[in-house]
């Protein structure tokens, strides 16, 4: 098994890439809700409690993050563990993609939080501009555009921090937007290949065969046209409103529906002009540097 | 005069050094305070568990296992990085050693929860990860992985009047007759300071897990110390897209595999080739018992009708009277 890394900020597209890599080699669309999900993640709990044999709830944030490294290294060629939840991660030949939201980040003994090369061979990184991952965050929080752009600019920003309950996932830090990206792209353990989701949504299937060719994974022509079609947004938007949802939607405090316009540069219409000039002074340097224009 | 000293009287005098608790059903002679556990006032009774501290080996012979853990079919050496590594021997002995300036109150979790349960799989118990509490004369049990809610969903049950059997994992005996029986774990809770406020607990919260940590043992307002012959078994499930809410019968094949699948630590079955022993606790469950999903949304305040789920469930199975 050879592992690659599905690592993007929260709400850039991940899922969608890890549905059209799902989808390929199928007769008939992936049912959204057998999606290897967060069973396959970095930040899967059970599955580091199966594997470690000690539960991570009993240890602080920073200790967990001390045992990440060992615990990645030995699950790169673990297909399966058995358990309460065995699912395994989105996988097409000999190549399995994990799902990462966690910055590129050092453990305070030095070591990379995700283990280094040992525990994977790169990553594909998927990028969405700051002004869509704005409103798609504050949907999928049930936050408001405001707090969600607070949160992409803060450095001590992160998912399942909470210190006075035991989050459903390990700590992810993500050290706010621009940090994040500078992270991944800088870091000189692991080969990265980039994705743009506006490059998705305008050449999907060049764009899916140039990641699947960096991971190493030949599929022919119609193999990816075929993927594209199964994964088509109006296909997973018609899955989530006929099955009465998807399992990887936000609980009810947040958005109605996880598939919620799949476009780029929706923020025309949806963020004020305050809204997006403070993005812009946020996050400049890393908007120029991902070919972003404003 | 000098009297001559009897060697065997002396020895009788002297005040053992180690404290006696009940766990799972077991005596326990331990070197250590073992907080949340039964404490036994005989300290003479014979032991069937001793925990001690002392030297390791750093690896065990013709061992199998994991990133930080090793095992043979008769001990299991495991590190909790920075903090404790244990050798679980025999069903019989936990030995421990500290890692650096590690406190004892800061590792004592790990042995009581971790190692115990690595040496109940060694003593071939059907060892459950689940909660539990009293119904009548029964006990029922909540499965589920850590964070799936079964410590709340407990403690909840405790304060609407049921008394708490087992807070993390139960150990199930199944007798010649085919009938399941469950000791308590414990006697306290270990609740999230978020649900301590949530379900009113404050004034019951003790001491905590581990210093550093916001979760801590709460005193439950009754809990059981003798084993209870099992009444259900429900695997808790978080209510989201494409699970119906409410409580159902799995097929029995289906029972079987959420039984094996919740084990305390399924890959020690595996190993240690119990999938067979599991097999037919479930057959033996289903039967006398009853293996259930309780699908639940997992707000607090929700809470109250999973609750009234339950108790109409339980008077559906008889495991309640129903009101006249």
């Amino acid at each position: 098994m050879n592992k690659i890394w599905l690592a993007s900020y929260p709400k850039s597209g991940n899922t969608w890439f890890r549905l059209l890599i799902a989808n390929l080699r199928r007769d008939s669309p992936v049912d959204i809700n057998d999606l290897p999900h967060s069973g396959g993640m970095a930040s899967a709990r059970a599955r580091f409690d199966t594997v470690m044999m000690f539960p991570s709830g009993l240890l602080t944030h920073a200790e967990c993050d001390r045992s990440r490294p060992d615990y990645y290294r030995a699950t790169a060629s673990m297909r399966r563990e058995e358990g309460p939840d065995d699912r395994q991660d989105t996988a097409i030949d000999n190549v399995q993609f994990s799902k990462v939201h966690d910055a590129y980040t050092q453990t305070s003994l030095g070591e990379p939080l995700l283990g280094g090369p040992s525990a994977a061979s790169g990553a594909i990184l998927i990028v969405r501009d700051p002004r869509d991952v704005a409103s798609s965050l504050a949907n999928h929080g049930g936050w408001s555009i405001d707090d969600a752009i607070d949160f992409m600019a803060s450095p001590d920003s992160g998912f399942c921090n909470r210190t006075d309950r035991q989050p459903n996932q390990l700590r992810q830090q993500l050290g706010g937007w621009s940090r994040y990206h500078a992270g991944w792209l800088t870091q000189g353990d692991l080969p990265v290949h980039r994705v743009r989701y506006e490059d998705l949504q305008e050449d999907t299937a060049a764009t899916l065969r140039g990641a699947l060719e960096f991971a190493g994974v030949t599929v022919t022509a119609s193999e990816i046209a075929r993927a594209v079609d199964f994964a088509a947004f109006d296909e997973l938007r018609g899955q989530e409103d006929r099955s009465g949802g998807f399992r990887e939607a936000p609980r009810p405090h947040g958005a109605a529906s996880f598939f919620r316009r799949g476009v780029a540069g929706g923020w025309h219409d949806e963020l004020t002009r305050a809204q997006r000039e403070r993005i812009e002074l946020d996050h400049g340097g890393m908007l120029a540097g991902l070919g972003y224009t404003w | 005069m000098d009297l001559p000293v009897d060697p065997v009287m002396t020895k009788i005098n002297a005040v053992p050094d180690t404290s006696r608790y009940s766990i799972s059903g077991l005596t326990v002679a331990a070197d250590l305070e073992i907080p949340g556990a039964v404490a036994l006032t005989d300290v003479w009774q014979t032991a069937d568990v001793t925990i001690a501290s002392g030297a390791l080996p750093d690896r065990l012979d013709g061992a199998t296992g994991g990133p930080n853990w090793q095992m043979t079919k008769t001990a299991f050496l495991i590190v909790v990085p920075g903090i404790i590594r244990m050798l679980v021997s025999n069903g019989a002995d936990i030995r421990y050693a500290l890692i650096g300036d590690t406190a004892i109150e800061d590792a004592v979790a790990f042995l009581s929860g971790t190692g115990f349960g690595i040496l109940l799989h060694q003593r071939e118990r059907i060892l459950l990860h689940a909660s539990a509490v009293r119904v009548g004369n029964r006990a029922v049990l909540f499965c589920g992985a850590s964070g799936a809610g079964k410590s709340t969903l407990a403690g909840a049950l405790v304060t609407a009047g049921y008394d708490l059997v087992s807070d993390d994992f139960c150990a199930i005996s199944i007798d010649a007759k085919g009938v399941s029986h469950v000791a308590p774990d414990g006697r306290q809770l270990k609740l999230w300071r978020n649900a301590i406020d949530r379900l009113a607990l404050e004034e019951r919260r003790r001491a905590p897990v581990r210093s550093m940590l916001e979760k801590f043992y709460v005193e439950p307002r009754a809990a059981t110390a003798c084993p209870l012959q099992l009444g259900a078994v429900y695997m808790l499930r978080e209510q989201r897209a494409t699970l119906a809410p409410g409580i159902a019968r799995p097929s029995i094949v289906d029972g079987t595999l959420m039984v094996r699948g919740n084990a305390y630590r399924p890959a020690i079955v595996r190993r240690m080739a119990q999938q067979k022993l599991y097999f037919d606790a479930s057959a033996s469950i289903c039967q006398h018992a009853g293996i259930y999903t309780l699908t639940r949304p997992m707000a607090f305040h929700d809470l109250p009708v999973t609750i009234d789920w339950l108790e109409a469930h339980w008077r559906d199975i008889g495991l309640l009277t129903r009101a006249a």
